[in-house]
């Protein structure tokens, strides 16, 4: 299973979450690969306390390890290994989608139960399809007008390239491109008028497209919340984007502002190691116990699919 | 669904709750929606045109005047359901599911806010009630505790309070209608008004 972290805008929390949620899961038993993909600053390492790896995944794109196991780096958490470069391929201009299946393909191929994949806070072509091609994307997002206004942006992108890919027409995705343009000439200010518009053209396109959205359901952590209300913020996103994009979100908890993390950050020492009673640690847990669920119930569904083959 | 506009969805779907759901729901959901469509609020900042807001903020209000009033709703349910082919307990498998995340809603924030060594004294009550968006009347009426009666117990006006016997039964249904665990509400009530007598 592979689950990508992202949106927001930088210093969200999304490496901080990516690290800790990680190692919870892997103290539960799960087998976990943590991806650093991060564009702008790739340092999940220093959220573990380790020094710059020296393979990277460059190593097995160039070929020069011939199996992606080679390139993981082990931890000195049990379960755990460690993943990085993963942004040198979301960054290659000419990372086709050929290449970034394959990675996936790889990833999943990986004796581990589950890849965290760090996104940070980019919003490119690479790293929106690969947010679609996981199997989880999740959003983090901080109360604070900035944050939201980021993944908001994000979730646009994401939610239109995720119709973009599913229609077939050519004068569709036009639409749809159009659509994504706020000041468009065809007058599609939101996804409901965009849908609207599809239908007027092409009956087939637009029933994906429903499916699509319908289908379309990525996650949302709210972090640093200081209040009951910031809480309540996360209940009132997923509503927006209800009514908005008529997309569920399912809003999969939030962490505590807390001291006792930048306190763990300093120290380079994972917080649920180092402080696993803070009140962020819990709430962190909380999460991870949730993923936790859903990867068993996965793995369930994938059973008794093999059985059915 | 919402893929539809905000103005072809039913008040239900307005509002987010299933077709049966129940006053004291409609009244939450609508006071959660009103928060969420602000025009301060955070959630909705840069996603919705000025006009979008508005319209949404109407569409609320719409519903929860129709569906807070008896007679209104049912006669919008008969046309609604008619017109549809269908009785609002014939669509099950949407319900349901509206229905789970409202419960989810419900744990998750619990959980989140009754800490453990949280006190059920009548201040938290109160804090609780109100973070439901359930007035006092609506309580009143559900439990059948006098308003004023319950207006004490949340303000702690111990000397007012009716004798023993009836209050644990007052504060057992006013468990219930919060959906907190009856005993040990009535247990950290009644031991915080000893301690606050004692003082």
């Amino acid at each position: 299973m592979i689950w990508t972290i992202g949106g927001g805008k930088g210093g969200s929390g999304k490496s901080f979450i990516t690290t800790n949620v990680g190692i919870c899961l892997s103290k539960l038993g799960i087998r976990v690969v943590l991806i650093d993909a991060d564009l702008g600053g790739a340092n999940l390492h220093t959220f573990l306390g380790i020094y710059p790896p020296a393979v990277s995944l460059s190593d097995f794109i160039k070929k020069r390890v011939s199996h992606l196991n080679e390139v993981l780096i082990p931890t000195a958490v049990p379960n755990l290994q460690l993943l990085t470069g993963a942004q040198d391929l979301l960054n290659a201009a000419d990372a086709k989608s050929v290449q970034k299946r394959k990675l996936v393909r790889s990833i999943q191929s990986l004796s581990s139960d589950t890849a965290l994949v760090d996104l940070g806070a980019g919003n490119s072509l690479s790293v929106l399809d690969f947010f679609l091609m996981s199997d989880g994307g999740i959003l983090v997002v901080t109360p604070e007008p900035t944050s939201i206004e980021n993944s908001y942006r994000f979730l646009k992108s994401a939610f239109y390239r995720r119709l973009r890919q599913s229609v077939s027409s050519s004068s569709v995705k036009a639409l749809i491109d159009d659509a994504m343009d706020q000041k468009n000439e065809m007058g599609i200010l939101n996804p409901h008028g965009l849908i609207k518009a599809v239908k007027e053209r092409d009956e087939g396109d637009a029933r994906k497209v429903i499916e699509e959205i319908e289908t379309f359901r990525p996650n949302l952590i709210l972090n640093q919340v200081r209040s009951k209300k910031d809480i309540e913020v996360g209940f009132s996103i997923r509503s927006a984007c209800l009514k908005y994009f008529g997309i569920h979100l399912h809003y999969l908890g939030y962490v505590v502002y807390d001291q006792d993390v930048n306190h763990s950050i300093r120290r380079r020492k994972p917080l649920v190691l180092e402080n696993p009673r803070s009140r962020a640690a819990q709430c962190v847990m909380e999460i991870a116990s949730k993923l936790a669920r859903s990867h068993k119930m996965a793995t369930r569904i994938k059973g008794y699919e093999h059985q059915g083959d | 669904m919402s893929i539809k506009g905000i103005k072809d969805q039913t008040y239900y779907e307005v509002l987010e709750v299933r077709p049966t759901a129940t006053p004291k729901e409609i009244q939450r959901a609508y006071e959660q929606g009103k928060e969420t469509f602000d025009v301060d609020s955070l959630a909705i900042y840069s996603l919705f045109s000025e006009g979008e807001v508005k319209e949404i903020q109407e569409a609320l209000e719409e519903a929860y005047r129709i569906l807070m009033d008896e007679e209104s709703r049912r006669s919008y349910d008969q046309s609604q359901f008619q017109m549809a082919g269908e009785l609002p307990t014939e669509e099950p498998s949407k319900a349901r599911e509206v229905f789970e995340e409202e419960k989810t809603y419900l744990s998750f924030t619990g959980l989140s806010f009754n800490t453990e060594g949280e006190v059920y004294r009548g201040k938290a009550l109160k804090q609780i009630r109100e973070r439901m968006g359930v007035d006092p009347q609506t309580i009143s009426m559900e439990t059948k505790i006098p308003i004023q009666t319950l207006e004490w117990v949340e303000e702690e006006v111990f000397e007012k309070l009716p004798p023993l016997v009836y209050l644990k039964g007052f504060l057992k249904s006013y468990a219930q209608s919060l959906g907190l665990d009856p005993p040990k509400v009535i247990e950290d009530y009644l031991h915080f008004m000893e301690e606050s007598r004692k003082k």
